[in-house]
């Protein structure tokens, strides 16, 4: 076998995620609700109210950047730019670890790229089809990985209303750890990213354990105030 | 604030939770638990999945790079490369072709008709009698191959073949000379059928069906070399770089091994993986056809690859260029000249 040395691969299950989370993207592109009686149908209506304010720029000078992007594809970065948080935490609440987060972001940015130019813009934000594709990619790496570990669990259930709201939330609090004061920010990426321990951080940026620690709270009250209320 | 004796400071209490959060334990349960505590680690839990900065930074840079390739050379989705296709390719062939260089290049044609019911197309004899040149047409790609001798050694090739039926075409395969690897199978990790075999010339033949496959006109690539290499994952941003190829989907394992990668130039695709086990490298040499032999040449060189030959007009018909990568593999970057 190729792809495992100890392989006793088992036929692949398909991820009992994959008809809801379908379904909720759908949700976004389609016109007419579809009555499914499914208490998150009501949700569909403000998201789509959330995927009109979720670009700041607003949704004109959004379509500008598209058109812009499509005639001449080194200015994608400025979609890329506005949109980078949100497909990160779109997905990274979907995978089981950083580097298929990594992987899966990069793969939908370069799809993006490499088809731009057969996107058609319909009024809602550019995000919506950079999600619509992120969403396909966890799905197909779902499918791979079941079968190439079979004895896992199946793969995390994304949350039955993986809605836009949550996404936004998450993409904003990413946002705002780029703009904590300097120390801050760092002792919240060693802490939370790098994962490394109070010792080690105190170490490296030449601190007490204690005023790490400290540093560590006012960052997240910061972070917290300035996110205000909201999902958790 | 009067500190109450039971009551631990916020900055412990919250370094304890999140440490707990880090390492996936769960912490011993706050004896009076600061009402700010749990607003402040519903931020904590979301800071978990907090993107790398280096990250989002190489990604946009690798970004910037593909945009660049592309506006030079208008790389475009792979159905208006295939709309183009035909001024540039030779007709029958599709981007990407192995050319295999084998010690006994008649027989090994008899094998290819036999096991996989190619069709011969040319075949150019040297005036020793051996094959300089020979194609073999199978499905809907082409197999290249000559014999080897002592200007050229031979280049065995993996090769994962698409065809209706794994378990006939494995038979046939088997009847024509090959020894069997293992036999068709459901559990590969592709989702395809897929067995292997090996024939008496050195190549390997990763014979398959997907699952639940109605024939049809739209088939899928008979012909994808199958490329074993050692830190593979090099190979995806070299042929990004050098060929403007487009990774199609990379499967690795959490620490960044390539389980399987397919790689798109045109309207081919070839797939890689990282050497293991008996799948050891096997350099080969591979015939991509491009709309401008000159430009995929600078552009290779530009990307690391060394110069084998430098572009010229062949008495074949095509413009050709060669190259070779790291990894010991040649490439031949043709045009085709002809209307």
């Amino acid at each position: 076998m190729h792809w495992r040395q100890d392989s006793h691969c088992k036929r692949s299950r398909c991820a009992p995620i994959d008809r809801v989370t379908f379904f909720v993207l759908a949700s976004y592109y389609s016109r007419a609700m579809k009555a499914t009686g499914r208490p998150g149908k009501r949700k569909a209506l403000p998201n789509r109210a959330a995927l009109r304010k979720a670009s700041a720029p607003g949704l004109a000078e959004e379509r500008l950047l598209v058109e812009q992007a499509q005639a001449e594809p080194a200015r994608f970065d400025a979609l890329y730019e506005l949109h980078f948080e949100r497909v990160y935490a779109f997905i990274a609440g979907r995978v089981p670890d950083r580097a298929t987060a990594e992987d899966l972001t990069s793969e939908v940015f370069y799809k993006a790229l490499a088809n731009l130019k057969s996107y058609e813009w319909r009024g809602v934000s550019f995000v919506a089809w950079l999600l619509r594709i992120a969403a396909n990619a966890v799905i197909d790496r779902a499918r791979r990985a079941s079968r190439e570990h079979p004895m896992l669990d199946d793969p995390p259930d994304p949350g039955v209303t993986p809605d836009m709201r949550t996404v936004e939330h998450r993409a904003r609090l990413f946002q705002l750890v780029q703009r904590l004061p300097e120390t801050q920010r760092r002792v919240v990426e060693e802490r939370f990213v790098d994962q490394r321990s109070i010792r080690e951080i105190a170490e490296r940026l030449g601190k007490s354990e204690g005023a790490i620690k400290q540093l560590q709270l006012r960052a997240l009250e910061r972070l917290r105030e300035q996110i205000g209320g909201g999902h958790a | 604030m009067p500190k109450r004796a039971m009551k631990r400071p916020l900055a412990e209490q919250l370094e304890e939770v999140v440490q707990g959060m880090l390492v996936s334990l769960k912490p011993r349960p706050e004896a009076v638990p600061h009402r700010d505590l749990a607003p402040l680690l519903a931020v904590a839990r979301e800071l978990r999945f907090l993107p790398r900065e280096e990250f989002r930074a190489t990604l946009k840079s690798d970004l910037q790079r593909r945009a660049s390739m592309s506006t030079n050379q208008g790389v475009e989705s792979s159905a208006a490369v295939a709309a183009k296709a035909a001024h540039y390719m030779r007709p029958g062939f599709t981007s990407i072709t192995p050319y295999i260089i084998v010690n006994g290049a008649a027989q090994f044609l008899e094998f290819l008709k036999n096991a996989f019911d190619g069709v011969e197309r040319l075949r150019v004899p040297a005036p020793d009698g051996t094959l300089m040149h020979s194609e073999v047409a199978i499905g809907n790609g082409i197999i290249e191959a000559g014999d080897a001798n002592a200007q050229i050694p031979p280049a065995p090739t993996d090769v994962h073949l698409y065809v209706d039926d794994a378990d006939a075409t494995f038979d046939r395969a088997l009847v024509a000379g090959a020894s069997p690897i293992y036999r068709p199978t459901d559990e590969h990790p592709s989702g395809d059928r897929w067995g292997a075999v090996k024939d008496p010339f050195g190549n390997r033949w990763y014979i398959a069906t997907p699952l639940g496959w109605t024939p049809g006109p739209e088939g899928l690539r008979t012909i994808q070399p199958y490329l074993h290499l050692r830190a593979a994952h090099n190979m995806i941003s070299f042929m990004e770089a050098a060929f403007g190829a487009e990774a199609m989907g990379v499967h690795k394992s959490p620490d960044g091994i390539v389980r399987h990668a397919t790689m798109r130039i045109g309207n081919a695709t070839l797939e890689i993986d990282e050497a293991h086990g008996e799948y050891q490298p096997k350099p080969c040499v591979l015939h991509v056809y491009v709309p401008d032999a000159d430009a995929m040449y600078a552009q290779a060189l530009r990307a690391g690859a060394t110069s084998v030959e430098p572009p010229a007009d062949k008495p074949y018909g095509d413009r050709s260029a060669g190259v070779r990568d790291q990894f010991g593999n040649t490439w031949y970057l043709n045009t085709y000249l002809g209307r």
